[in-house]
């Protein structure tokens, strides 16, 4: 026993500056990588976007999402995606009837909010946000696309993953 | 020299001056909490493109009689650009390119080129086949609309203003000329 040979006891402390070093460098990145955009948006988990060399930066939630599984209108489900393509069921004329019908109360609610606040409405100017995943193939988007033009959207904004490059 | 030794010890300890770092760990272990929770870490951009339709409009009169076609046929292994007159002399061409790094350059070089001698057609129809996969078609996406750090800065009239301004793509309307019932 260290005490009775009347040596003083050694206080042990723990070294801190490491784990401040640590989180000083962590802080420091996480603020530089803090993103300042007006919208901030989680991609969805079932899917990956394509990556692009776009400048637009995202300026509004998508409507639509098409992960590897589904297709959500506004987070709510539309139809089930198998073997990448929408089930028989819900096709129609190659384009997909409950993704049209969403998408024509979608516009019905953009047109009733227009009026109300007093914009002036055109015609076919409806615009949608899209998310999809990068393995799907352009049938698909095209029965997208489809649906969203019966519907009286034909400008899309495409959700892509910004590279530095 | 022995007095001197006597009374340095005899001198009091000075008392060791400790600096309390646990309110600014506890300041930096909630930053990093809140950070971490609230950081995304995907950058996420758009493409703007456009779907063709019907409409009762009149055409615009100031649109020219001979006007330049640029449409983009997108294969699965493959993809082409096509150009060509409304009216004669059609002086038709067409470029094969490859989805490989070297390709897409020229193929966005030659974007650059028809955009530069060409700036009043603004529009390019995108055709593409069924079984090309979404990222395949955003990289010809990217080759037709965005502007490069090399590449010329082109300018449009603000609708607004009536002003010139300078825009950050190449290509403004892309169509997806695919996209018909």
């Amino acid at each position: 026993m260290a005490s009775v040979g009347g040596e003083q006891t050694e206080s042990l402390t723990l070294n801190l500056t490491p784990m401040l070093d640590i989180f000083s460098i962590l802080v420091c990145f996480l603020l530089m990588s803090y993103s300042t955009d007006p919208v901030n948006h989680d991609v969805d988990t079932n899917l990956e976007l394509p990556e692009s060399a776009t400048l637009v930066n995202l300026d509004e939630i998508p409507a639509i999402v098409v992960n590897r599984k589904e297709i959500l209108v506004n987070n709510k489900k539309i139809t089930s995606i198998v073997n990448g393509d929408v089930v028989e069921s819900d096709r129609a004329q190659g384009a997909i009837m409950p993704l049209f019908k969403e998408l024509e109360k979608l516009a019905e609610m953009n047109k009733k909010a227009r009026i109300k606040a007093g914009v002036e409405v055109k015609e076919k100017l409806g615009t949608l946000a899209m998310e999809m995943d990068k393995e799907h193939r352009f049938k698909l988007m095209k029965r997208v696309m489809l649906s969203a033009q019966q519907a009286e959207f034909i400008n899309f904004k495409l959700l892509v993953e910004k590279t530095s490059d | 020299m022995s007095k001197r030794k006597k009374k340095k010890k005899h001198e009091p300890k000075a008392a060791e001056a400790e600096l309390n770092i646990m309110p600014f760990i506890d300041i930096f272990s909630m930053l990093n909490v809140f950070l971490l929770v609230s950081a995304t870490f995907i950058n996420i951009g758009l493409i703007r493109v456009q779907v063709p339709f019907l409409t009762n409009a009149p055409p615009p009169k100031d649109k020219p009689k001979r006007s330049l076609e640029i449409n983009v046929g997108v294969e699965k292994e493959q993809f082409e650009l096509e150009t060509r007159w409304t009216q004669a002399p059609v002086e038709e061409d067409k470029q094969v390119y490859k989805f490989n790094k070297a390709d897409i350059e020229k193929f966005h070089d030659a974007m650059v080129s028809l955009r530069s001698k060409h700036p009043e057609f603004d529009k390019v129809t995108v055709f593409s086949e069924d079984d090309v996969p979404y990222k395949k078609l955003v990289r010809v996406l990217d080759g037709i609309k965005v502007r490069q750090k090399d590449d010329p800065v082109f300018t449009e009239v603000d609708k607004k203003s009536g002003l010139k301004k300078e825009v950050d793509y190449i290509y403004r309307k892309v169509v997806m000329g695919s996209v018909v019932l």
